[in-house]
C-alpha cells in the first residue's frame, strides 16, 4: 500500500485544511516544521489521503491533526495510541499516524507507549518533544532539562528526564528515530521511513516552544532557538567519532533501530484464520 | 427458528449476545467478576471474523473501542467498578463525538477494590454522573441471565441509533449465576444498521438529522472529518461561540428526549392499587418480586416498579406506577442512590424511603418484606 | 624554464638507469593510487627500491590525494621534496598546479589532464551560474614555459574509449613515452593492476595515452582548446525558474526564514517577513522547509520539495 511513490512535486496546501489555517501555534513553534515535514513524507510514500488516519491526544501537538486534510481524531489526553490501536485492528488498510506530545505520550500515556511499542501493530507514532506542557502555560514534563525554568519548577527542575527513543526500542518498537526540526528534510525522510516501516514505528521530533519555554529560560528568539538545535545533536551516522566536535551529551539523531519483527494485525489475522479453519473442520 | 434453550452463566450469556448483535471488537482488562466476558469474548471474536486485543489498562480498553467504532466496527469492553471508574473519561469523549460503542460494568463492592467477589450495585450513580460535565446517558439494568442476553443486544441497538455509548450494568451474581436462557434464532436479533454518511460533499459531521442523530463518516469514504472531543460546531471543528456550544450540547443531550419511548424499558407488578410501592433493579428486583408476591398473599397491597432502563430514568412510568402509593421503599445494594432520583421524581409525596445494604450480600425478600410491612404500617 | 619545442610531443624516451621520483596527484576517486600502484610495480619488475607514500585522507569528499613514487637503486626517504619531482601528473588540472613547484626547475616533467572538477567551495555564490573562484591558468600559460610535458583532455579520450574512469591510464600511457621502457612491460603491469574486468578497456587506454599527440592546429600549444577563455565556462545551466514568495496572511513574524536564508535575502518589515531581495534566492528551500506557518512558497524545479 505504501510502495508507490509521488512523482509529483509536493504542494503542503494540497494535504492542509485551508479553512483552518493559518494555525493557531505560537510564532516559530516547531509543530509546524514537524507537520510540514509529516505531510511531505506522506506525499512521498504516497498514501491516500482518504486512507490516511491520524490519531492526536490533547496538548498543542494535539492540536497537529486538525489542520490535515485527513480523517483525524483529536482524542483524550495521553491515550492516542490506545484510540490508534482500536482503529487499526479495526481498518487495517488505513494508515494510520499518532501525532503525540512529549507529555502526552511519557507522563500521562507512557503505558501506552511501552505496549504499543511491544504489541508492534502498525502504527507510525510522530511524538513533538518540546520539553515542556506548552498548552497549559508551561509546566515541566518528563523531558524538561535538569536546571530549566518551568512555571512548576520556578527554581529550576530537578528531576530526570526520559529517553523516550531508548523506552521506546526497549519496549520493543520495530523502528525508533530522532530528528530535529531544524533538519526538516532530514526529519521528513525519517518519517518517510518510519511509514514505509511494517509494525510500530517510534519518531522524536525535538521541536521549539519558542514563546514559553524559549522565552522562560531565555533560550533566544525562534531563529537562535532553531539554530542552536545543530549545536546539540549529534547524528546517528557519527555515533563512533570522538566527542570532539559535539558537545557533551550532544542528543543523538537518526535511526537507532529497524528490525523487522512480527506486525500484531497480520498476526492476529493469521491467529484468527487459523482458528476458523479448526472450526471449520 | 424458535429460540434455543440452553444453561448459561451471565457473562458468557452476554458475550454470546455481543457476538450476536454484530459485535466484532472487544478490547478488555482483566477485572473480578467481568472476566469471564472477555474470556469468552477472546475465544468467540476470532472465530466470528472479529478482534480481540486485551490492553494496557481499563483507559486503553475503551479508547481501543472508541477507535475501533470511529473504523466502523461494532465495539464492546466490559469491566467493573474500578475499571469502569478508569473509563469515564473516555466515555465522555464517546458521548462527545457521538461513537456507539457498550460497556459492560459488572458491578461489586466497592469504594476501591472493596469487595471484588461480592455483589453490589453501587456503580448507578457512576453510570449516570461518572464522567465530567453533561452528557446522555444510556444505562440498562438486567435482572436475570435471559436478561443479560436481551439487554445486551438492545443496548448494542441504543448504542448505533443514537450514536452513543450505552452502559449495561449487572452485578457479580447474575455475572456468575448459571440460568437457562432462550437464545432466539439470528433472524430474530434486531440492531439497527449505522446511519453512515454517503460521499456528497459539503458533509457537515455533526449536521444532525430530525432524530437528532448525525450520519457518521466512515473513514476511507473520502469525507475527511475531523472528530475532537472538544465542543465542536455542526462541521467537526472546536468552536468557542456560546450560541454554537449551546445549540450543539442542546442537541446531543436532546437526542435521548427524542428517542425516549424507545430507550425506556420498565416492568411492573401488582401497581395498579399498590399502598407500598418497592422500586428495585437488578438483582434487588428479584428478591422484590419474591417479597411483593408474598405480601400481596397476606393481604398487603404492595407493588413493585422495576426501571429495566435506569438511564435515562423512566419518570412517567414511575409516576403512573406510584399513583395509588402512599410510601415507597427503595431497596439498593449501596447506601442510597438510585432512590435519590426516585425522590426527586416522587417529590415530597408520598414518602420515599432508602433500604441500603452494603455489606456484600444480596438483598433478601424477607427484609424487603419486613420494610414494606413496617412502611404499610405507618402510612 | 625553455620553451617547448613544437616537436617534443613524441619525446624521445629517456633512459632511466638511476631511478625517478614521480608524483601523481588529484582528487578523489581519479585513480591517483592506481597510477602510483602501477608505478612501483614496474620499477619494482625492473629492479629498483621502490618507496610510495600517499595521502588520501579527504578524498571520499572530493578532497586532493597525491602519491610519492620514489624508486632507484637505493631510496632512503619516501617523499619528494620540493624541485626534486622528475615527473608529476596531475588527474586534475588545479591540484596539478598546486603541486609544480615539486618538479625539478627546467627539467621535470608535467603531464596533466586539462578536466576541471570544480570543489564547492571554489564558488563565493550561491546564485546558479556564478563564476567560482578556481585556477585561471591556462594549460598554454603552464606547459612548456614552467615544465615541460603535455596537457590533454584524458578524461575525454576515456570517454570515448567508453569509460571515463580510465582517464588515469591514459595519463600512464601518456608518460610511458617519456620513460625508455619495453612497451610490453607496460602492458603487463597494466593489465595486473587494473580492476577485475577492466584490463582490456585499460590496455586500449594506456595505447591511446601513448599513442597521443596535439591536434594539428595546436601543435606548440598544447590545450589550447581549452586555453582560449580565461575562466572555464561552465556548462549553461538550465532556467531553473527562482522565485520566493511569503503569505502575508499566514506568516506570524517569527523571523526564522529571516535569520536562517543563506543569502539574506528575506527580512522583517514590522510584523511579518517579506522578500527583500528577490534575486539574491537561489532557490534552496531552507525557509519554505522550516516556516512553522507555511507561509512561505519557493518555486525552483531544480530542488525538490
Amino acid at each position: 500500500m505504501l510502495e508507490a511513490t509521488r512523482t509529483l512535486p509536493f504542494d503542503i496546501k494540497d494535504y492542509l485544511r485551508l479553512d483552518t489555517m493559518p494555525h493557531f501555534m505560537c510564532p516559530g513553534c516547531g509543530h509546524g516544521i514537524a507537520l510540514r515535514a509529516l505531510l511531505a513524507a506522506v506525499h512521498d510514500c504516497g498514501i491516500d489521503k482518504d486512507r490516511l488516519a491520524v490519531v492526536c491526544g490533547i496538548g498543542c501537538s494535539g492540536r497537529v491533526g486538525g489542520y490535515i486534510d485527513a480523517n483525524t481524531f483529536h482524542t483524550t489526553h495521553g491515550r492516542p495510541l490506545a484510540f490508534a490501536t482500536g482503529l487499526k485492528l479495526a481498518r487495517p488498510d488505513l494508515t494510520v499516524v499518532v501525532v503525540t506530545g512529549d507529555g502526552d505520550c511519557l507522563a500521562i500515556g507512557g503505558n501506552h507507549l511501552i505496549h504499543a511499542a511491544r504489541r508492534n501493530l502498525d502504527i507510525t507514532c510522530l511524538m513533538l518533544n518540546n520539553e515542556v506542557y506548552g498548552m497549559t502555560g508551561g509546566q515541566a514534563s518528563p523531558t524538561t532539562a535538569a536546571t530549566r525554568l518551568t512555571s512548576t519548577t520556578p527554581s529550576g527542575a530537578i528531576e530526570p528526564v526520559f529517553d523516550a527513543c531508548a523506552l521506546a526500542a526497549a519496549a520493543g518498537a520495530g523502528f525508533v528515530g530522532r530528528e530535529v526540526t531544524r533538519q526538516a528534510p532530514a526529519l521528513k525522510t525519517l518519517i518517510a521511513r518510519a511509514l514505509r516501516h511494517p509494525g510500530f514505528a517510534f519518531v522524536e521530533v525535538m521541536s521549539d516552544c519558542t514563546e514559553i519555554y524559549g522565552r522562560k529560560n531565555d533560550l533566544g528568539e525562534a531563529p537562535e532557538m532553531i539554530l542552536s538545535q545543530k549545536a546539540d545533536m549529534r547524528p546517528e551516522a557519527r555515533r563512533d567519532a570522538p566527542d570532539q566536535p559535539f558537545r557533551p551529551n550532544a542528543l543523538p539523531t537518526g535511526v537507532f533501530v529497524e528490525r523487522d519483527l512480527p506486525e500484531y494485525g497480520e498476526r492476529w489475522r493469521a491467529h484468527a484464520a487459523a482458528l476458523r479453519g479448526e472450526t471449520e473442520r | 427458528m424458535t429460540a434455543r434453550l440452553t444453561a448459561l452463566h451471565g457473562n458468557h450469556a452476554c458475550a454470546l449476545a455481543a457476538v450476536a448483535a454484530g459485535c466484532r471488537f472487544f478490547a478488555g482488562y482483566p477485572i473480578t467478576p467481568s472476566s469471564e466476558i472477555a474470556e469468552h469474548m477472546s475465544h468467540a471474536l476470532p472465530r466470528a471474523g472479529g478482534v480481540f486485543v486485551q490492553m494496557e489498562d481499563e483507559i486503553a480498553s475503551i479508547a481501543a473501542v472508541i477507535g475501533a467504532s470511529l473504523g466502523g466496527m461494532r465495539a464492546m469492553t466490559a469491566t467493573s467498578g474500578p475499571g469502569f471508574s478508569l473509563m469515564q473519561e473516555n466515555i465522555g469523549y464517546a458521548a462527545m463525538t457521538e461513537v456507539p460503542c457498550v460497556v459492560i460494568d459488572v458491578m461489586r463492592g466497592g469504594p476501591s477494590t472493596g469487595m471484588p467477589t461480592r455483589p453490589a450495585q453501587g456503580d448507578v450513580m457512576q453510570a449516570r454522573f461518572g464522567s465530567h460535565g453533561d452528557r446522555p446517558v444510556v444505562a440498562l439494568a438486567p435482572a436475570s441471565v435471559q436478561e443479560i442476553y436481551t439487554e445486551t443486544i438492545r443496548a448494542f441497538d441504543l448504542a448505533e441509533r443514537l450514536r452513543t455509548p450505552v452502559t449495561v450494568l449487572y452485578d457479580q451474581v447474575i455475572a456468575q449465576l448459571l440460568e437457562s436462557v432462550a437464545i432466539p434464532p439470528p433472524e430474530a436479533v434486531k440492531v439497527a444498521a449505522r446511519k453512515w454518511a454517503n460521499g456528497a460533499g459539503g458533509f457537515q459531521p455533526y449536521a444532525a438529522d430530525d432524530d437528532g442523530v448525525p450520519a457518521m463518516a466512515r473513514p476511507g469514504d473520502g469525507h475527511r472529518v475531523h472528530t475532537t472531543g472538544l465542543t465542536h460546531a455542526e462541521s467537526g471543528f472546536p468552536t468557542q461561540s456560546p450560541a454554537v456550544a449551546d445549540r450543539m450540547m442542546r442537541r446531543l443531550l436532546g437526542k435521548i428526549d427524542l428517542h425516549l419511548a424507545g430507550i425506556e424499558k420498565t416492568e411492573t407488578l401488582a401497581t395498579e392499587d399498590a399502598e407500598v410501592l418497592v422500586v428495585a433493579y437488578g438483582i434487588t428486583a428479584r428478591a422484590a418480586r419474591r417479597a411483593v408476591t408474598e405480601l400481596r398473599r397476606d393481604g398487603v397491597k404492595a407493588g413493585l416498579f422495576r426501571p429495566v432502563t435506569v438511564w435515562p430514568f423512566p419518570e412517567r412510568a414511575l409516576l403512573r406506577a406510584a399513583e395509588t402509593a402512599r410510601a415507597v421503599l427503595v431497596p439498593e445494594m449501596n447506601a442510597g442512590q438510585l432512590v435519590l432520583e426516585v425522590q426527586r421524581v416522587i417529590g415530597r409525596a408520598p414518602p420515599v424511603r432508602p433500604l441500603g445494604r452494603i455489606d456484600g450480600e444480596p438483598m433478601t425478600p424477607g427484609e424487603i418484606a419486613a420494610a414494606v410491612r413496617e412502611l404499610a404500617r405507618h402510612a | 624554464m625553455r620553451p617547448l619545442p613544437n616537436d617534443d610531443f613524441a619525446p624521445a624516451p629517456r633512459c632511466v638507469e638511476t631511478g625517478l621520483n614521480i608524483l601523481v596527484v588529484g582528487v578523489g576517486g581519479q585513480g591517483v593510487l592506481m597510477i602510483s600502484k602501477a608505478l612501483a610495480l614496474l620499477a619494482q619488475r625492473r629492479g629498483f627500491e621502490v618507496k610510495q607514500s600517499e595521502v588520501h585522507g579527504m578524498a571520499k569528499r572530493g578532497g586532493i590525494v597525491f602519491s610519492h613514487v620514489r624508486f632507484a637503486p637505493k631510496v632512503w626517504s619516501p617523499t619528494i621534496a620540493k624541485g626534486e619531482a622528475d615527473v608529476l601528473i596531475a588527474l586534475e588540472w588545479a591540484e596539478g598546479l598546486r603541486w609544480l613547484d615539486h618538479l625539478r626547475p627546467g627539467r621535470g616533467v608535467f603531464i596533466a589532464d586539462t578536466r576541471r572538477i570544480v570543489p564547492p567551495f571554489a564558488c563565493r555564490s550561491r546564485k546558479p551560474g556564478a563564476p567560482s573562484a578556481y585556477a585561471r591558468e591556462t594549460p598554454a600559460e603552464i606547459v612548456g614555459r614552467h615544465a615541460d610535458g603535455c596537457a590533454l583532455d584524458a578524461t575525454e579520450i576515456a570517454t570515448a574509449l567508453g569509460d571515463a574512469r580510465t582517464a588515469n591510464t591514459v595519463l600512464l600511457g601518456r608518460l610511458s613515452a617519456w620513460l625508455d621502457y619495453p612497451v610490453g612491460d607496460w602492458h603487463a603491469v597494466v593489465e595486473a593492476i587494473a580492476p577485475k574486468g577492466t584490463a582490456e578497456i585499460n590496455r586500449r587506454a594506456f595505447d591511446a595515452g601513448r599513442a597521443w599527440t596535439p591536434p594539428r592546429t595546436d601543435i606548440g600549444d598544447p590545450g589550447t582548446a581549452d586555453a582560449t577563455v580565461a575562466s572555464p565556462p561552465l556548462a549553461a545551466l538550465p532556467d531553473l525558474h527562482i522565485s520566493v514568495a511569503i503569505d502575508p496572511a499566514w506568516c506570524k513574524g517569527c523571523a526564522i526564514c529571516v535569520k536562517l536564508c543563506p543569502e539574506r535575502c528575506l527580512a522583517m518589515d514590522g510584523p511579518i517577513a517579506v522578500v527583500a531581495t528577490p534575486s539574491a534566492c537561489t532557490g534552496c528551500r531552507v525557509c519554505e522547509w522550516l516556516c512553522p506557518d507555511f507561509a512561505v512558497t519557493v518555486r525552483n524545479e531544480g530542488v525538490p520539495a
